[in-house]
């Protein structure tokens, strides 16, 4: 017999982990379990029991042999693995009371987060500039002007990305 | 002349990095160290599977635990000297707060 499926098509920012989260756990509690992704901001839901299902996100990069220690460690927690997508290592557990509902439970590896993600970005920007650079000298023509405004307006919103990560980070930032 | 270490960039820990490392005294693998932090601490600090990746990552990165012994997909790590002598620093500092915290007269047991 053939399960159900969804697929739903949603866009969060990088510093909306918890808003996406939010809304796993939402389509959890209708009846729909997150079961792949058929690429960034596109979710395959599998039809199921409508249960009370908490996600977490971590941002985190391991190298092959680390990826297995790492995961036995959310699977001794009683954590299922659901998946990755760019670097975004998808957990989930039912919820009961009583239990720890948080992967991350300080700031500091909250914090530890949001700059590993920085880092990442920080790699994308030197490129930007390289490509701008490259096409100063060019006479222009309407299709070297069009990919230079698309260029400077990615540029903008890259920092518009960084700015809202700093900004997450301030807001976790103790005494 | 004794070699005197300066530990001061690791200092103050954390609570979870504390907690951790005095599991860690003696050997052990990653979820048997939480659960260890949360018996110790009489569950007032609590450490999830995230943050004790990153912490254990960074200690062995800083060759302050060490991996000792590999069972299943486990790894077992102990504390190093370099940093049973941190820990103890660390010891001695909390000491040292705790006892101006206790003699304070806000403090009303």
């Amino acid at each position: 017999m053939n399960k159900q499926t969804l697929k739903k098509f949603r866009l969060f920012w990088a510093w909306q982990d918890e808003k996406e989260e939010a809304w796993l756990r939402e389509m959890a509690k209708q009846g729909w379990h997150l079961q792949s992704f058929s690429g960034p901001g596109i979710y395959n839901f599998l039809r199921g029991e409508a249960k009370d299902v908490v996600y977490r996100m971590d941002f985190r990069t391991t190298t092959k042999q680390d990826k297995q220690e790492y995961l036995q460690i959310f699977q001794d927690a009683g954590w299922e693995y659901v998946g990755e997508l760019s670097s975004w290592q998808y957990f989930r557990k039912e919820f009961k009371p009583g239990e720890e509902l948080e992967i991350l439970t300080d700031a500091e590896s909250k914090i530890a987060k949001y700059q590993r993600l920085l880092a990442m970005l920080v790699i994308i920007l030197p490129i930007l500039i390289m490509f701008n650079n490259s096409m100063i000298h060019q006479e222009g023509s309407w299709i070297v002007e069009t990919a230079r405004f698309l260029i400077i307006l990615f540029m903008l919103f890259y920092i518009y990305c960084v700015l809202m990560i700093l900004r997450r980070i301030s807001q976790l930032k103790r005494l | 002349m004794p070699n005197k270490d300066d530990f001061s960039k690791y200092l103050p820990l954390t609570e979870a990095t504390y907690y951790i490392m005095l599991s860690l005294v003696e050997p052990r693998h990653g979820y048997a160290v939480m659960q260890t932090v949360e018996s110790m601490s009489k569950g007032t600090v609590k450490v999830g599977p995230g943050t004790l990746y990153g912490v254990l990552s960074t200690l062995e990165k800083e060759k302050i635990i060490v991996k000792v012994q590999e069972e299943d997909r486990r790894k077992v790590y102990a504390l190093t000297t370099k940093g049973k002598k941190i820990l103890v620093e660390q010891i001695r500092r909390l000491e040292l707060m705790t006892q101006n915290g206790l003699q304070s007269p806000i403090f009303v047991d």
